[in-house]
């Protein structure tokens, strides 16, 4: 038993937190601050870390989601698009249930960093049961075709496909969809959220056509394709509110060791410290419930929906804490645009409430646990 | 990242398991419970750590020739999530296994680690702590009980308080000013009393609960053997602090978890019965969301403690990063008490003896027990100063 990292592990990790601190965090981030260049793509895919979920045989570098942990945990610390995340998590489910013809075609260039895909979960007026997503595909002349309303789907002009979830419905599915994002009827609307750190639209699907190949199964095995797949991103969600929380934390501290008001350091002051304390033990056990999660997605653990969900709902509330507390201890500082602390607030509220909030996640983590206790005593 | 075990630690698993399925009494957990009487449950205790130490369970990470089975940490973490599964007790010993043995086995002398060490984990020799005074609480390093020497023994006069378990213990760990002349950190001796010396006399502390676990110990002119000093003399500060950082560290933590998962466990398996309104009170959204975050907060007390051992295991020595365990722990456990009995709905207050008292009153007694977790072993306050100044780095 080792729930630790390897050197290796955190070596990859420091050398991505190294080229993401170039990229990334300058003073000017919050006047400017989307950066999905190709530039920055290139860089991450150079890195390697578009590749660690590509198997070998693919020109990629055969890890697992334990591996990315540290990995998405850096992205979110950095702010990093979660364009790069969707595509890491779209990798996922392609080596896992695409068809042959699909991984040929599609996973040589995503570890290369050359076919970005953005993952559509969200809809307005369902959460995160797949049964209440209306988004479907039906046969219409022999074709099959999809229609429905996605939104919140990142940096979607720059992606090259666009992976779908469809909705449970009595006939069928709930199934992957790849489409290419200039298929005809994919319309785009950009959308005004929270997050300032990334684009995000809206996808209207009007009857597009689908390729059989990039059908991601159908039946029970989409259902678990569809069900890995928002574990994925859950967890994903998870570990970059985690950076999120381990960043603010640091600022913090910081700060409050340099700031002095009535002649000392406020560090210095225990209505400060406390504060700082409380956070850290925050972070710490967040880490604690993503890297596990981790583990058990990579392993395809019984645990795993449960694991995902305790790291999601005590991430979530955790980054809310950090950052609201982040913003406190820098006083009017932390309130003003120019420090660009509010962007952590505003990329983790939109995590928050991302792949199923903290509520839905305990009810998950609740049902599981009876199961598990019912099961036991029969 | 693993944590798949070997076959050593397979076969390790499985020995224990075999052993527990014995040991326990039919229907253990699920109707059998430990008694709740505190006299009662004292005897259960002492008696179940007895049955441990003969099955060769008992300080299993102790060396052997102290008793112990030499475990490694791995080995620690199987015996962990075992006990939990077989809902086991703990044992009396608690003060004993965890601070003084542990505390002998860095500081003490080879004659003091045999002469003391072996009796720990047979149940002879029960301890308790002798560190808060009444004007020593949060500033521990301002202990007054004082030690003087006097030809082969030192003769201890003052007060101690919050002693548990000392109505049972034949020996106590003491912390005891032996210089006053100089700094008060600097002072301080680590000494090793036996309780039936003359001059000492306890007088129970009736305690939030209604019981006495804890105590008030008075010392008069009680004469202890030099020998029983640990360490150096006016080095004990430095003792204590390995006491305390075991006391509020992983392996401490992970034998919690274990009877938390246990208390949340049976409290679930209470509310899934409970009739509310026209269904069950397990059915209420709001107590389903409060007993989940409980559940969640409780296995990261799990996970924690694991990656804890893997950087141990690592070569990472521990320090005050015990003290975010011990704050983390705390608080949730408050947290998960205060769900318990806000899940019980109008029986939230009917107590023991009550018909109608769901677990006859257990969880009242737990949730009025827990108000101590937050300031036994260094309070909150104190445990965010220590993470603020020695895990973060701010200034003093």
């Amino acid at each position: 038993m080792n729930f630790d990292f390897s050197e290796e592990q955190y070596s990859f990790r420091d050398s991505l937190r190294g080229f993401l601190a170039d990229h990334l965090d300058s003073p000017t981030r919050a006047s400017d601050p989307i950066d999905d260049s190709q530039h920055l793509w290139a860089g991450l895919a150079d890195l390697g870390i578009l590749a660690i979920l590509v198997p070998e045989r693919y020109d990629g570098l055969g890890l697992t989601f334990v591996d990315t942990s540290l990995v998405l945990e850096e992205l979110g610390r950095h702010l990093a698009s979660p364009a790069i995340i969707d595509t890491m998590v779209a990798t996922d489910a392609i080596v896992r249930y695409g068809s042959a013809e699909l991984k040929a075609a599609l996973l040589p260039r995503i570890a290369k960093g050359q076919a970005r895909i953005a993952i559509a979960v969200h809809e307005a007026a369902a959460g995160c049961e797949l049964r209440d997503m209306s988004t479907a595909s039906s046969r219409q002349a022999d074709r099959l075709k999809l229609r429905g309303d996605k939104i919140l789907v990142c940096d979607a002009t720059s992606a090259d496909f666009l992976l779908i979830v469809e909705g449970a419905t009595e006939a069928g599915g709930p199934q992957l969809v790849l489409v290419d994002r200039n298929s005809a009827g994919v319309e785009l609307r950009k959308q005004t959220t929270l997050d300032l750190t990334a684009d995000y639209y809206q996808i209207a699907l009007r009857e597009v056509p689908l390729e059989d190949a990039f059908l991601i199964r159908t039946g029970s095995a989409g259902s678990s394709a569809a069900k890995r797949l928002l574990d994925a991103s859950a967890l994903a969600a998870a570990a970059q509110m985690t950076g999120i929380g381990g960043s603010v934390l640091d600022k913090a501290v910081e700060y409050v060791k340099q700031r002095v008001q009535f002649g000392r350091p406020i560090g210095s002051f225990q209505a400060i410290k406390h504060r700082c304390a409380d956070m850290a033990v925050a972070v710490d056990s967040s880490r604690s419930a993503v890297y596990y999660a981790a583990w058990a997605l990579a392993n395809e653990a019984p645990e795993c929906p449960k694991a995902v969900s305790i790291a999601k709902s005590y991430s979530g509330d955790m980054s809310r804490f950090v950052c609201s507390e982040g913003i406190q201890l820098h006083g009017g500082m932390g309130f003003t645009w120019a420090l660009g602390l509010h962007l952590y607030l505003r990329r983790a509220k939109l995590l928050e409430s991302s792949y199923g909030d903290s509520t839905y996640h305990r009810e998950r983590v609740l049902a599981e646990t009876l199961a598990e206790l019912s099961a036991a005593r029969r | 990242m693993d944590f798949s075990y070997s076959n050593a630690e397979l076969a390790f698993r499985d020995e224990l398991r075999e052993w527990l399925s014995d040991a326990l009494p039919p229907g253990w957990g699920e109707s059998v419970f430990e008694p709740d009487d505190e006299d009662a449950r004292a005897r259960f205790r002492l008696e179940w750590e007895r049955k441990l130490f003969n099955g060769g369970w008992n300080g299993i990470n102790w060396p052997k020739k102290y008793g112990g089975r030499g475990a490694t940490l791995v080995e620690q973490a199987i015996f962990a999530e075992e006990m939990a599964h077989a809902r086991a007790p703990d044992g009396l010993n608690i003060i004993g296994r965890n601070l003084a043995g542990t505390t002998l086995l860095r500081h003490g002398t080879e004659a003091q680690r045999e002469r003391f060490l072996p009796k720990i984990l047979s149940g002879e020799e029960v301890w308790c702590q002798g560190f808060s005074e009444p004007n020593a609480g949060s500033d521990l390093a301002s202990v007054r009980c004082q030690a003087v020497r006097d030809g082969d023994a030192f003769v201890v006069n003052g007060q101690k308080i919050w002693t548990s378990f000392a109505q049972y213990a034949q020996w106590c760990i003491l912390l005891v000013r032996t210089d006053p002349s100089l700094p008060k950190h600097k002072g301080i001796s680590f000494l090793l009393v036996e309780m039936k010396s003359p001059g000492i006399s306890i007088r129970p502390l009736k305690q939030i609960s209604g019981e006495s676990e804890f105590n008030e110990t008075f010392f008069d002119n009680v004469r202890v053997p030099v020998e029983n000093l640990v360490g150096e003399l006016n080095g004990g500060w430095r003792i204590a602090m390995t006491t305390l950082a075991y006391e509020r560290g992983p392996e401490d933590s992970l034998g919690r978890q274990i009877r938390f998962k246990q208390e949340l466990d049976r409290l679930l398996m209470t509310v899934s019965g409970l009739r509310r309104g026209k269904g069950l009170a397990i059915d209420e959204p709001v107590i389903r969301d409060k007993l989940a975050r409980s559940i969640a907060e409780i296995e990261i007390m799990r996970l924690s403690c694991l990656r804890s051992f893997s950087q141990t295991i690592r070569g990472k020595a521990l320090g005050a990063e015990a003290s975010m365990s011990k704050l983390y722990w705390s608080h949730i456990a408050q947290n998960f008490y205060d769900t318990a009995l806000e899940s019980l709905g109008p029986l939230a207050a009917v107590g023991r003896g009550d018909a109608l008292s769901p677990a006859d009153g257990h969880f009242q007694l737990s949730f009025l027990n827990s108000r101590a977790f937050t300031i036994y072993s260094g309070t909150s306050e104190i445990q965010r100063n220590i993470i603020a100044e020695r895990v973060l780095g701010l200034p003093k």
